[in-house]
This record gives C-alpha cells, sequence and structure tokens, in this order.
C-alpha cells in the first residue's frame, strides 16, 4: 500500500520525520518496505507565470510565450491549447529532468528559440492529464520550486493479510496515533441530500443474503463527469492509482481512504432502477470493463438488473453501466460481500484488484454505509449534482462490538514478560481496545479450529477486551497477546537463553548422508544440488532405477511420476525418479563451458506414488567425464572410467562397512553401454548395504543429450542409512600377530568369463585363512591361446591364533586349485 | 727370512698398499685392494707366515711391526673409503637434482554445497541448544502444508505463498517446512526441540532473490514455559554465531497465520553495517527469518493442550542465509552447479 505522507496528514498529526515514522510503523508491525522521495526527479521545474501567449509565426499548433519564473524572463515555445496569460504553470528550465529520464534542453522549434518547457501533469507524473498544461491555483509562489510545493513523501506499506482493516489511510493513521497517540480525524461522511428520496430512484433486492450480508446504495443526479480537481488526481497518481474521472475517482480516494471499494453505475444503464444482487445463470455473459466478453459461471456472483447482468460482484464492473463523459445521473454500490466467494471469483476470472484484494480479507460491516456516504459527499463536491435524500440499506442493523476475554496473567506467560494487568489495558487502550472486568465464568477463547476451544477463566482472572470493529483478526486470547506486545513494543521483549528441560537424545538422521558427503568430497567430488522438478523427457529416460531389494530402512524406487499441475514450464514439470538426468546436465553444463573435467555427486531424492500413495525415496547419484587426472609435467593425464566409478562406490562401501562387493554384468540397461555397465551390491544379500547400478553412458544416449565427451560414467545406488542412518563405530582389532603367507596365482579362463566369477571361486574354496585378494594383471596374448585371459590373483592367508605352516597353505593352494580345475579352468606357471 | 728384510717387506707392502688405495676410483676397487692385503689369503698374511722362521726374540717386535702395518693400512683404506663415498654421494645428488620451482602434483579436492553446508553450520548452532534434526516430506497434502497450520481453504494468507500443486488430488509440493511441525509434535512429547531442514517448493519465478524450489530450516520448541522471551534470546545466540558476536538485531512484529503473536528477524546490514545500502533497501536492516510463538490451532492439530504447553517456531530461507555468509548476490547460482561457482566451497 503506497502511502503519501501529506495525505495521510488530513486523518492524523504527523509529526516525525519521514525515516523516523517509516521506523515506527515497521517496529508496529506495519513494515515500510520503502521511503520513497516523491517528486524527486521534478530537478528544475519551477513555477511560471504566462505574461504573453500568441501564435508561433511558423506554426499552427505551437504558441510563443513569455513566462517569468522569478526575476527571470523566458521565451518558450508550446503545443498546448489551454494556456492563456495570468495562469501559473510548471516551468522545466533547461537542464531538467523530467520522469522517466527525459532532458530539457534549449531547444530551436520551427526557428524559434524555446527556453524550456511548459509540462502537463502526466509529464510530471502529478495527474493524468497529457493534453493541456497543468494550470497551478492562482496563488502558487512564483519562481518557486516545484518539488517544494508538490513533493512529497511516499511509504510503501506492507500490510499484512490479516489486516484488511489497514489497508487504507485512515487504518495507517490509526496505527499511526497507537505509535505516537495522536488522535484519529475520521473523513467528513455527512451528506448534503437534495429534495428526491431515494425510494423513488433506486431498489435493491439480494437474493443470497449470505453472498451480499449487506448493500448501500445511494444515488447522486445531475453530475458533471470530468477531471478531478489537480489535487485529488495528484494524490492518486502519487498512491498509485491513475485518476479517471472526477465520478471514478471519488470512488478510488473512498477505496484508499477507508478500505472499502466502491462500485459507481452510469444510472441510465440501471433498467427500472432495480438492482438485483444474485448468482449468475449458466451461460449468461458479461462485458467487463477491460473490454472483454466473458461467460459468466453459476457461482459467480452479479450484480444485476432485471434486464441482465451490471458487474461481477467485488470483482469487475460491466462495460455497459460504466460511468462515462455523458453520464447524468450515478448509482453508488457500497456492500458486503463474501470473502471467499469473491476470492474464487477474482481467481477464476483471473481479476484480481484493488477491490477484490481488500473485499477477500473481509470488510467491516459499518464502512458499507460510511462509504457510501463519504462517496456521495465527493461527487457533489467535485461534479457536482444532488445526492437523493438517504440510502438503501439492505441490513441497517449494524453488528456490536465484540468482547474478547483473555487473561493478563496469560499474556505475560507467553511473552515472558511480568506486565500488570492495568499496563495491559493501556497498551490495549492504545489501539481503540477498550477493556472491562470479566464476571466470573467468562470463557475465555483459545482456538477456533479444530473446533471452538475455550476455557473458564478463574474469579478475577480475566478482562473482556472490548474489540473494535475494524478488528476482524481479533478473536482469541492469543491475538491480544500479540497487540500487548507489539504496542509495548518488540524491542522491550527481553532475551533470554532458554531454561527449560531438555529433550533426550535423538541421532541426527542427517549423520550418513554427512559421512558419504565427506567422503565422496575428499576423494575429489564436488557436491551439486539440483531441481527436483524436471522436464518429463528426462523422467522418461532415466526413472526411476529399480534394482532389487534396497537396504533395510531405505525406500525402494517406484511407482508412476508425479506432474505438477500448474507448472512453471515444461522443463521443470515433473518430479524425478532418477538422479541421473540431473547430473548430466550439470555435466553438459559444465563442459559447455570449457570444462574438462567434471566429477560430481548428489544425495537427492527421487518421487513416485503407487497403490500405497506417495512415495520418497533418497539416493547417491555420480557422474565422471573427462579428465580423472589432469596431465601434469611428470605424469601422463588419465581419463574417468568405469572403474574410477567403482572405486568410489567400494569407497563409500568400506566407509560404512559393507562387507563381500558383488558387480552384475547389465547388458540391457537403456542408456548404459551394453559392455560397460553392471549392478552393484555391497554387503550380504540378505541385508545389502548399497545397491545400485554404475555404467559408461551408451554412446547413443552422450549423442542425444549432446554432451561434448567421448565418455560419461553415472552410478545411482540406495545406500544403507542414507534416510536417516547414523554411521555405526568402527569395529577395531588389533593388529595381526601371526605373519601372513602370500601366494600369487595366474588363473587362464576363457575371455567371457567376469574375473568377479573367478574370485568367488577362488574365495570359496579358500575358506576363512584367505583374507585378502587382490587381481593384480589381467594379460591376454603369447603364449595363451587366443579366446583365453590370464588373471594374476595376489592371495594372502592369515590365522589369528598361530602362524600357518607351508603345508597348510598348500593344502588350501590345492583345493584352489582343485576347484579352478573343475571349472576347466587352468594355472599358468 | 731375517727380521730386518722381513720389516723391510712389510714398509714395502704398506707403502705399495697405500698408493694403490690412494689410486682407487671407487669403493669396489677400493674393498677390493683392502682384501687383497689383509683378507685371509692376501699379502699381509703372506708375509706374516715369515715370522715363524725368525728368532724368537725377533718375533715380538716384527709382530708388533706387523700390527702397526695392519692399522696403518686400514687407517688408510679407511680414509679413502670416506673420501670416495662423500665424492660418490656427491654426484648421485648433483645427479639427482631436481627444478624445484616446478608446481606440485595436483591433489584432488573436492567440494561440499553450501547450501548443505549452511544447513549444516545452522543445525551445528541449534544443536548447541539441544535442538534436533527431524525430517518430512516433500509432497505434503492441503491439509498439512495449509489447513492444520491454521490456513483454511480460500485464505487470504494463502497468498504469502504460490503454490504448485501435482496431479495426486489433494497434494502439492510442500511450500515451506513448516508442516514438519505437525510431524515432529506427533512425533516427540515436549519438551521438544526440533530443527527440520529440507527442500521447498513455489510458483514463483526465477530471479536473483527467489526460485521455484529453496531450501528453508524450520525450528521448533515447545514445553510449558517456553516463551516469547527465549525466542529472542535464542534468535540473539543464532545471529551472533551466523554473523558475528557484536551483529546488532531486531525484533519485530511479522505475521504467520500459524503463530501468534509473530515475528520478524532483522540483522544489522552486514553489507553496510547499518548506514543504508541497496543490499538492505536502505533501512539498515536485513530480514533472516520469520518466527513466531505457536498458534494455539496448531498446537491442537498437534495433538497438544494449548492451555499446558506454548512454544515458539521460527523459518529461514537457507539461501538467503549462505547469501550472508558468503557475500553472494544472487541465489540462482546454488542450483546452476556451474563448478567454478561451487569449488570455490573447499
Amino acid at each position: 500500500m503506497r502511502v503519501p505522507l501529506s495525505w495521510l496528514r488530513d486523518y492524523v498529526e504527523v509529526e516525525l520525520e519521514a525515516d523516523r515514522l517509516a521506523e515506527r510503523l515497521t517496529l508496529l508491525g506495519m513494515e515500510v518496505k520503502a521511503v520513497e522521495r516523491w517528486g524527486a526527479d521534478w530537478r528544475s521545474v519551477v513555477v511560471g507565470e504566462l505574461l504573453e501567449v500568441r501564435p508561433h509565426p511558423n506554426a499552427d499548433r505551437l504558441s510563443l510565450t513569455r513566462v517569468t519564473v522569478g526575476g527571470e524572463t523566458l521565451d518558450i515555445v508550446c503545443g498546448a491549447t489551454n494556456i492563456a496569460a495570468g495562469q501559473r504553470v510548471p516551468v522545466a528550465l533547461p537542464g531538467a529532468m523530467l520522469p522517466g529520464g527525459r532532458a530539457i534542453e534549449r531547444t530551436e522549434k520551427m526557428g524559434v528559440v524555446s527556453n524550456g518547457m511548459l509540462c502537463s501533469g502526466d509529464e510530471l507524473g502529478l495527474t493524468s492529464d497529457a493534453e493541456g498544461i497543468l494550470i497551478l491555483p492562482a496563488d502558487t509562489p512564483v519562481g518557486a520550486g516545484l518539488m517544494d510545493l508538490y513533493g512529497d513523501v511516499v511509504l510503501d506499506v506492507d500490510v499484512k493479510p490479516n489486516r484488511g482493516d489497514a489497508l487504507c489511510l485512515v487504518g495507517l493513521a490509526r496505527e499511526v496515533g497507537a505509535a505516537t497517540g495522536a488522535p484519529l480525524r475520521f473523513p467528513d461522511c455527512t451528506v448534503d441530500e437534495g429534495s428526491d428520496p431515494i425510494d423513488a430512484l433506486l431498489a435493491v433486492e439480494v437474493e443470497d443474503p449470505a453472498l451480499c450480508s449487506r448493500f448501500v446504495g445511494r444515488h447522486v443526479s445531475g453530475v458533471a463527469v470530468g477531471p478531478s480537481p489537480d489535487l485529488v488526481q495528484m494524490r492518486l497518481m502519487a498512491a498509485g492509482m491513475r485518476p479517471v474521472s472526477n465520478v471514478v475517482d471519488a470512488s478510488n480516494y473512498v477505496m484508499l481512504e477507508l478500505g472499502k471499494p466502491i462500485h459507481t453505475f452510469d444510472a441510465a444503464a440501471v433498467t427500472d432502477g432495480r438492482i438485483i444482487v444474485r448468482l449468475a445463470h449458466p451461460g449468461e455473459r458479461l462485458e467487463t470493463l477491460d473490454h472483454v466478453d466473458r461467460e459468466l459461471t453459476g457461482d459467480t456472483l452479479l450484480i444485476a438488473d432485471p434486464a441482465g447482468p451490471l458487474a461481477i460482484a467485488g470483482v469487475m464492473g460491466g462495460a455497459s453501466s460504466e460511468v462515462s463523459g455523458v453520464t447524468r445521473d450515478v448509482v453508488i454500490e457500497s456492500a458486503i460481500f463474501d470473502p471467499v466467494s469473491i476470492r474464487r471469483t477474482a481467481f477464476r476470472y483471473a481479476l484480481r484488484s484493488e477491490a477484490s484484494l481488500r473485499f477477500e480479507k473481509g470488510q467491516e460491516d459499518r464502512l458499507a454505509r460510511l462509504g457510501a456516504d463519504r462517496t456521495a459527499r465527493l461527487i457533489v463536491e467535485w461534479a457536482g449534482g444532488t445526492a437523493a435524500i438517504g440510502r438503501i440499506d439492505t441490513a441497517p442493523d449494524e453488528p456490536t462490538q465484540a468482547r474478547v476475554a483473555f487473561r493478563p496473567s496469560r499474556v505475560d506467560r507467553l511473552l515472558g514478560a511480568s506486565l500488570r494487568s492495568d499496563e495491559q489495558q493501556a497498551l490495549l487502550a492504545r489501539v481503540g481496545i477498550a477493556t472491562e472486568p470479566a464476571p466470573a465464568g467468562t470463557l475465555v477463547p483459545i482456538a477456533s479450529s479444530p473446533e471452538p476451544l475455550s476455557v473458564t477463566a478463574g474469579e478475577g482472572e480475566a478482562l473482556l477486551a472490548v474489540v473494535p470493529t475494524w478488528r476482524r483478526d481479533i478473536s482469541v486470547e492469543a491475538d491480544l497477546a500479540e497487540e500487548v506486545a507489539r504496542v509495548r513494543g518488540y524491542e522491550l521483549v527481553p532475551s533470554l537463553t532458554p531454561d527449560t528441560a531438555m529433550p533426550s537424545y535423538l541421532p541426527d538422521p542427517l549423520a550418513m548422508r554427512h559421512a558419504v558427503r565427506e567422503a565422496l568430497a575428499g576423494a575429489g567430488l564436488t557436491e551439486v544440488v539440483t531441481h527436483a522438478l524436471v522436464a518429463p523427457a528426462a523422467d522418461d529416460r532415466f526413472g526411476p532405477l529399480d534394482d532389487g531389494p534396497v537396504p533395510p530402512g531405505e525406500a525402494p524406487a517406484r511407482g508412476q511420476r508425479i506432474t505438477v499441475t500448474n507448472p512453471l514450464s515444461r522443463e521443470h514439470s515433473v518430479l524425478r525418479r532418477s538422479l541421473v538426468g540431473s547430473l548430466l546436465d550439470v555435466v553438459g553444463t559444465n563442459l559447455r563451458h570449457g570444462r574438462s573435467n567434471v566429477a560430481v555427486f548428489e544425495i537427492g531424492k527421487g518421487y513416485g506414488r503407487d497403490e500405497a500413495g506417495i512415495r520418497e525415496w533418497w539416493r547417491l547419484g555420480l557422474a565422471l567425464a573427462g579428465a580423472a587426472r589432469p596431465a601434469f609435467w611428470a605424469d601422463e593425464g588419465r581419463a574417468f572410467d568405469l572403474d574410477d566409478a567403482k572405486g568410489l562406490l567400494e569407497l563409500i562401501g568400506r566407509s560404512i562397512g559393507a562387507g563381500r562387493t558383488a558387480y552384475a554384468p547389465l547388458h540391457d540397461a537403456r542408456d548404459l553401454h551394453p559392455g560397460r555397465s553392471a549392478r552393484i551390491r555391497l554387503g550380504e544379500s540378505t541385508a545389502p548395504t548399497l545397491v545400485g547400478r554404475v555404467g559408461e553412458l551408451h554412446p547413443d544416449a552422450i549423442e542425444a543429450l549432446g554432451l561434448r565427451t567421448d565418455r560419461v560414467i553415472v552410478a545411482e545406488v540406495a545406500v544403507s542409512g542414507l534416510t536417516e542412518g547414523v554411521p555405526r563405530p568402527v569395529v577395531a582389532l588389533p593388529p595381526p600377530r601371526y605373519p601372513a603367507v602370500e601366494r600369487d596365482l595366474a588363473i587362464v579362463v576363457p575371455e567371457a568369463t567376469p574375473a568377479g566369477e573367478v574370485m568367488e571361486t577362488v574365495g570359496a574354496a579358500a575358506g576363512p585363512l584367505l583374507v585378502g585378494q587382490r587381481l593384480f594383471d589381467i594379460y591376454r596374448g603369447a603364449p595363451l591361446a587366443a579366446g583365453d585371459k590370464s588373471l594374476a590373483v595376489h592371495l594372502e592367508f592369515r590365522s589369528a591364533e598361530r602362524t600357518l605352516t607351508e603345508d597348510e597353505v598348500e593344502t588350501i593352494v590345492a583345493g584352489i586349485l582343485a576347484s579352478l580345475g573343475q571349472r576347466g579352468w587352468s594355472i599358468r606357471t | 727370512m731375517d727380521r730386518s728384510e722381513l720389516t723391510a717387506r712389510l714398509d714395502a707392502l704398506r707403502d705399495a698398499t697405500m698408493a694403490e688405495a690412494a689410486e682407487a676410483t671407487d669403493v669396489a676397487t677400493l674393498e677390493a685392494v683392502g682384501v687383497e692385503v689383509l683378507g685371509k689369503k692376501g699379502r699381509l698374511t703372506e708375509v706374516l707366515r715369515g715370522i715363524g722362521a725368525l728368532a724368537p726374540e725377533d718375533r715380538p717386535v716384527v709382530g708388533a711391526a706387523a700390527n702397526a702395518v695392519r692399522e696403518a693400512i686400514e687407517a688408510a683404506l679407511d680414509e679413502r673409503r670416506g673420501e670416495l663415498r662423500s665424492a660418490e654421494l656427491e654426484t648421485r645428488l648433483a645427479a639427482e637434482a631436481v627444478d624445484v620451482t616446478a608446481p606440485g602434483r595436483p591433489v584432488a579436492r573436492g567440494s561440499l554445497h553450501p547450501v548443505g553446508e549452511t544447513m549444516r553450520a545452522i543445525a551445528e548452532v541449534f544443536g548447541r541448544f539441544g535442538f534436533t534434526v527431524f525430517e518430512s516430506p516433500e509432497v505434503e497434502d492441503d491439509v498439512r502444508n495449509f489447513q492444520m497450520l491454521n490456513i483454511p481453504p480460500d485464505h487470504p494468507a494463502r497468498d504469502l505463498w504460490d503454490t504448485l500443486y501435482v496431479d495426486e488430488p489433494g497434494y502439492l509440493l510442500r511450500t515451506h517446512t513448516s508442516p514438519g511441525q505437525i510431524e515432529v509434535m506427533h512425533r516427540e512429547r515436549p519438551p521438544i526441540r526440533a530443527l527440520l531442514p529440507g527442500r521447498c517448493f513455489r510458483y514463483e519465478a526465477v530471479d536473483a532473490s527467489h526460485g521455484f524450489e529453496f531450501f528453508q530450516v524450520e525450528g521448533l520448541m515447545v514445553d510449558e514455559g517456553t516463551t516469547l522471551a527465549d525466542l529472542k534470546g535464542l534468535l540473539d545466540e543464532f545471529a551472533h554465531a551466523m554473523f558475528g558476536a557484536d551483529r546488532p538485531t531486531r525484533f519485530r512484529p511479522g505475521y504467520y497465520p500459524f503463530t501468534e503473536p509473530s515475528v520478524a528477524f532483522d540483522v544489522e546490514c552486514v553489507v553496510c553495517d547499518g548506514v543504508g545500502c541497496p543490499a538492505c533497501s536502505r533501512s539498515g536492516w536485513m530480514t533472516i527469518l520469520g518466527a513466531g510463538m505457536v498458534h494455539p490451532v496448531v498446537l491442537r492439530y498437534g495433538g497438544l493442550d494449548p492451555e499446558l504447553y506454548q512454544g515458539f517456531a521460527f523459518g529461514m530461507g537457507v539461501e538467503r542465509i549462505a547469501n550472508l555468509r558468503h557475500a553472494v548476490g544472487d541465489l540462482r547460482l546454488y542450483l546452476e552447479n556451474d563448478l567454478r561457482f561451487l569449488e570455490q566451497f573447499r
């Protein structure tokens, strides 16, 4: 809400300097977002008096003027026709800068030098009149700077949704009064009425009082529609509203002043002078003020007449009944509508306006009457005409002030303060809340939902707050606690370190995620955080990756995808089911930046839904591309390959205490290289600790995604404890006391035989004394037969109880050889 | 052979050997000389065989002379050995010299994302005050995201959260971490001190200070006597931990439907130190979080009796805190994942 200070001063004395006022309002809960110096851009614009106006010798449409600006006399060429000698007008001197950055220079116009410019209200941003020069009052001092005369300070106040009553100058004047103690000057709402009773001119029928609890109508006849007084236009402009005409401006002025949206109709367009407030009939149409022909839905509340719709109630008027230059008689509508109905209607037609915003927040009932009267008064004042006697009022009985009981002791307990009840009463009085003693047994309202809850106050414990009718936000005890606190000033709340009981210890559900993050960052990867919302195509391609039973405590990646029904863009319209697509985006972007290497990981969620409901699952994803090791003067560089990714996953496995490592070839994964991808499963099959897949991206996918690289390695895995686990403490053993016996074997197998299978066979045959097995070479070529390869493994045998003898080890190795022989594999010696 | 002849031979052997030692140019040659002369079958042993033929009274004299020769040879060998070794070492060291001014071998060190690290830093501060981390779902229903937080359908306050809805009826992407308050109250009994970090979503056009995905940290403390003063004290501690012990703070009224009274919490602008600059809209203050006393309606939906229990909640934007900590001016940088940006956080 934009608040011109000069206008605010109509309703309350403001002695504070603008910045200080802004701070006080902010500390009261009316946050001032900005303090704008209105008119700061009228540099070198001064008041001049026209001495002479005569035709331009060379141009019919221009005039030559002589203007005094106090001392100096200037010749200025002007194109407007509303000027005459003796008038006082704004003069932009050479060097002036007008709103919008328009610079004024000494120029030559059709052979005559012009030493500046006479300004219209529009050029100055003061009024909406772009046709004529702004004619200033005759007593305006010549030579004065326009900024000194019309400059203002405009506060931009962020009025919160619960304080619809403060979305107007009078409401904010009340807040200023709460801060400074200055009394409110309520605007004059008396109307000089003519002789015709309104009943003869206007009838109103409300079909559904639940949707329109009160309709107040007034009638003004014989108006002369034209521009509003300049001062009014200036105020509306400063407040951010464009002046339209004196009648329409009167309704907007009242909305800004009292917070009451008002609508004015051309009375000639109201058939039979009868207004009917009703729901639209299905299929009914209305051309609204913005000249859009709209088909109305059956839940749209209308202002209608016997002939059909006139306006969408509370949202937008109709074109046919718009007040225009030919309007003679005006009907004023000042009504109270159901906030929910207005909000829904405004959303439905995408027509949220200053008016609908105020209706949505709920309106003080009394304003229906005050708004109608005030508008009638201003129309008569600005547009002439005669107000009919009285008003049409469908519900003239105004509700009394609500009484809300509260316990000062409970307010103290909430605030951590020790205020006496008379202190609390005095604070409440500053915002117009009177207090009365509460009789014994008074119910103190605590909460209104899920169902009303109140408690019975003890003897002398409670007070009754008499809530002003405009404060619709105060209904329970806690609301009064806030009023006490904010009027007193939050700066006076003491700052205490909590000393109440501590909760018992709970583990940190992020501990495992942090451990994995640390491990991968330590291994050289960069952590990324990508969008959970992705393009449908990305989700089609990569998700969800279901790789069988997940570690206990982790959620399976399963289900249909979840689509946003009102996305900002298609690029971010579905919730991802895999991290891989997002990571490849990161790879692509960074390669395009000219990076030679990208090594990234993310711990993030996948999302899906099935018959069990919404599912969310945590996964670790990683992507590697480019140089694993950059070329260095002493070393050759090396590109990332599948084994880097496997090594990283094994590192995670070790750091979470996974036992066995098992890879199974994955030949048919879409987007993965059929010969370079695998399922990975670490730990025991009944309780795996890391499960997922790792592989090189298929060359087709690299091309489809436009990645500027030959190879990208990706992995996505479920890891035990990602959801809410804590790394288990290491179970540490003393260093071995007995020496190890080591053996190397070179095992010859067919090319197609996976190394994993060979090592498993060795491990199974060796038994528990084999404590380490390391594949250290794979050899192909002579003297091996074509199609064979030799796997060289280093074996380490050790007992925790004794030194192994050569004989024992030879026996085990013999067993291994026998087992390998059974598979048809031989040993190279 | 007589004594003088033998002595002469010893002297000759000594002189010859010392000459040979002096001529040796490497340790191996020198050791060979040593073995040839002093070894079991060496030339000295050979000379000493002649002692048996001497008169008994001459034997000790020649024996002593032989020992002196042995010692002299050994000393010469030792000396020469030392010379040769240092020469060899010098040669090796000279050969091994490298260009020490060339840069060292790069060691890969990754980095952790500033959003995650900021959340961890926030959790660490509140952890000192007994707060534990909890989490709640990101796909929520309207009831938990709004209604249980005292925001009924069609409430004008819904304008504060532009919402992304999903194709599961009644569900949406959580607009804030606040539904976690309900989750925690259902899981734990007071005293409660909970922290809820996580991803949130809003229907919001992206600019330097807004995104449709962002991260929040919610806090909740509930007990019988938890007050607004406790909230202020805790937030002061937090601001001082994050932005310096002498950073002024400001506690002022705010508005949230799920708190009453509601609070906005400011710190003095970290850019201009309160003077007023574009970063703080010339106010000298920066709002870092919203807070307030948990509304009785919310306590009831959490299953707690608002007559017995009271407490506070707060919520902050993680990117906002990260911006202030790292002097970053545009929160789009966090989700762009340009490694040139991220790698600075090492």
